[in-house]
């Protein structure tokens, strides 16, 4: 009970540093949810054209980006691009790698909703006249964002988690704040597990305010 | 360096990786069955246990997972090795995403074959095993190829714990030939490579156990 | 002059022939129905009218001007067509309304209240008005068809296409369907339509055209291509009960 009270004592001495921390992973997951989400689209977007080589280039993007640790893109424009004189800051490294990765399985998620999709309805779109771009925003995007609703939010949670590795590449988030935290105070074990529960607790929030954008955005009869 | 000693180090590299993935996804599937067979045979108190096991293990990050077993449990006297704190983090993280697949593939099972089970008079473990299971698993491969990637890409947090896979020796070479750009590349290529690897053996194994009209996408 | 008239319309699948110098006309207010077998081109053709597929031969005539050509503006060609797909294709993330006015809105720039209104008008003449705000997955299946009419009927289409219209309703709805066309007929509403329901065809036709390996077999008046033929092919094809098709 001591050592519990001694813990929170040090959280409160610190609570400078830890919010600052935690303004900054807010601030980082927030911006490549966005960027995230607008890449995803537009790389959704590209998936639908009927140019092979153009289409075979967005399947090897997206698949590469799936399949290729998040952390080694990070280092590679961390810790190599300087040798090309190329210096970014943690945060420019975090949001441009990130987005790039983010993009990528928004956009998976976006086809897998697509490919579930009534074609007849895109068939009567285009007989009605309509362009592709507005076959696209009218019919397709408002009916394959609703049924991706689950996966999108998910990556925002995902956004959320991972962003806690940016602080490999010195970006000062909360979860660096609780190393200096944990290396003062050598209370490692309370340090990391208050840390997780911050993050559960936001997850948390997360997924609140995601119930209530699915129940919001259901369309009748559509499976979600 | 040679790029010949580059490579056999980060070959070395990729043996470690392939033990932590193969390790963690292991964990992963023992954990993620085990918690969808308890579901299954227990009741609603049980069940609300298991959900929050879930819950916790999928909002938390693997990073801050991994440090409390690594560095906050010897802390209270219990001093797990690095693959181990590996199987403690990312495997447990891994079954409790396996879990939500393998209760969505179950949903997807036909009832009325399981009633037809019970009818027959099997017990209700013999029924998961010889109906529910097997349907499940093969239901959930796409799902369980996505797991073990996400198991895959995030084996270099191995590395702040020293296991010396192939992010790590990828680092201590960027370091000392200070060639970083074709490093890190070419350890995305490798991770890659290993990727693809997988995903081929998941399609083995799904065509080795393909039943002609069931599942087929 | 015909509204529509096709010459000569060719349309290959990979190497396939589906459509083989299809040729016949279509006069303003005049409504004919296309039968064949399955697999005789039909919907194959209707969507090469409004060049949702492309053509591999022949010219369209519409009021005149070819629309086969490859300088043709297609989405203006495509808006003079009001479709009534099989399946309806109603889009399921907007109500009935909306389903209307989308069009009325995005293509023809009518303000809201404006789309509104006559969109309004097209429901209650398909008597679906007290329906506006559901949304498809709440409509039964016959709702759903008049829906789709009344969203073609919106646009003030030249001329109506119907793609196997009765294929997805029981008898009973089909003879509804029947009904709302012929309404359409009364008032003078061209229209082309796709079936291989014989009593549909019976029910509000003038021209029956009989399509079969790619090509216009006969066309006649329905009485007398559905009973007394020369051809037995044709007389066999609409001798037996349309079920059995």
């Amino acid at each position: 009970m001591m050592a519990l009270t001694d813990f929170l004592r040090d959280v409160g001495n610190d609570s400078a540093l830890l919010l600052g921390g935690l303004r900054s992973t807010l601030l980082l997951a927030t911006t490549i949810s966005i960027t995230g989400f607008v890449g995803g689209v537009l790389v959704f977007f590209c998936t639908l054209t009927s140019n092979r080589i153009g289409r075979y280039w967005v399947e090897s993007y997206i698949s590469f980006f799936i399949g290729t640790p998040l952390l080694v893109l990070l280092f590679l424009m961390y810790y190599g691009l300087p040798q090309w004189g190329v210096r970014l800051s943690p945060l420019w490294v975090s949001i441009i790698g990130f987005t790039l990765n983010v993009a990528a399985y928004n956009a998976r998620y976006l086809t897998t909703a697509y490919r579930g999709l009534d074609t007849g309805e895109l068939e009567a779109a285009r007989a009605q006249g309509f362009t592709s771009w507005q076959v696209f925003t009218l019919i397709t995007l408002p009916q394959v964002l609703r049924l991706s609703i689950p996966g999108l939010t998910n990556q925002v949670i995902l956004n959320l988690k991972d962003s806690s590795i940016a602080f490999l590449i010195q970006y000062t988030e909360f979860f660096a704040q609780i190393q200096e935290l944990s290396a003062r105070n050598f209370k490692f074990f309370q340090a990391y597990l208050f840390a997780g529960i911050v993050y559960l607790g936001l997850v948390s929030v997360i997924v609140l305010i995601a119930r209530h954008l699915e129940a919001k955005c259901m369309i009748p009869g559509v499976r979600g | 360096m040679r790029f010949s000693g580059i490579l056999a180090l980060l070959l070395e590299g990729a043996g470690y990786t392939l033990l932590v993935t193969v390790s963690c996804v292991i964990t992963g599937l023992v954990t993620g069955l085990g918690i969808v067979a308890l579901r299954r045979l227990f009741g609603k108190g049980v069940a609300r246990l298991l959900a929050l096991y879930t819950y916790v293990f999928r909002g938390i990050p693997v990073l801050v997972l991994l440090f409390i077993v690594f560095f906050g449990l010897p802390g209270l006297g219990i001093r797990p090795s690095p693959l181990v704190s590996m199987m403690l983090s990312l495997g447990l993280v891994c079954g409790a995403y396996l879990a939500e697949v393998f209760r969505g593939a179950l949903d997807a099972v036909d009832p009325h074959e399981i009633i037809a089970a019970e009818v027959m008079g099997l017990s209700r473990l013999q029924v998961i095993l010889s109906i529910e299971f097997p349907q499940m698993l093969r239901l959930a491969v796409p799902g369980m190829l996505n797991e073990f990637t996400t198991v895959l890409k995030y084996s270099p947090f191995g590395y702040t714990v020293g296991i010396p896979e192939i992010t790590k020796q990828a680092m201590a070479l960027a370091s000392t030939t200070l060639r970083g750009i074709e490093i890190y590349t070419a350890v995305g290529v490798l991770y890659f490579g290993i990727y693809q690897l997988l995903c081929l053996l998941m399609r083995m194994i799904e065509r080795k156990f393909r039943v002609p009209g069931f599942a087929t996408q | 002059m015909a509204l529509l008239e096709i010459k000569d319309l060719v349309k290959r699948f990979d190497g396939r022939t589906v459509l083989n110098g299809v040729t016949f006309e279509l006069n303003e207010g005049q409504t004919k129905v296309i039968m064949g077998p399955s697999g005789c081109g039909k919907s194959t053709l209707l969507r090469c009218l409004n060049r949702l597929l492309e053509p591999d031969g022949g010219q369209i005539f519409f009021r005149g001007e070819d629309v086969a050509l490859p300088d043709t503006d297609i989405r203006q060609h495509r808006q003079r067509i009001g479709f009534v797909f099989q399946q309806f294709a109603l889009y399921r993330h907007l109500t009935v309304l909306e389903n209307i006015t989308l069009g009325l809105r995005k293509l023809r720039r009518l303000s809201t209240a404006a789309a509104d209104k006559k969109a309004a008008y097209q429901l209650e003449r398909m008597e679906m008005g007290a329906h506006r705000l559901k949304y498809p997955a709440h409509l039964s299946v016959g709702q759903k068809q008049r829906v789709a009419i009344a969203r073609a009927l919106a646009m003030d289409p030249a001329v109506l296409f119907f793609d196997e219209p009765t294929s997805a309703l029981d008898p009973l709805m089909s003879l509804e369907v029947a009904a709302v066309i012929n309404q359409l007929r009364s008032e003078n509403v061209t229209m082309l339509c796709v079936t291989h329901d014989v009593s549909l065809a019976r029910h509000v036709t003038d021209r029956v055209i009989f399509l079969d390996d790619g090509q216009v077999k006969a066309e006649d008046s329905a009485e007398q291509l559905l009973t007394t033929h020369a051809d037995p092919r044709i007389r066999q094809f609409f001798g037996q009960p349309a079920a059995l098709k």
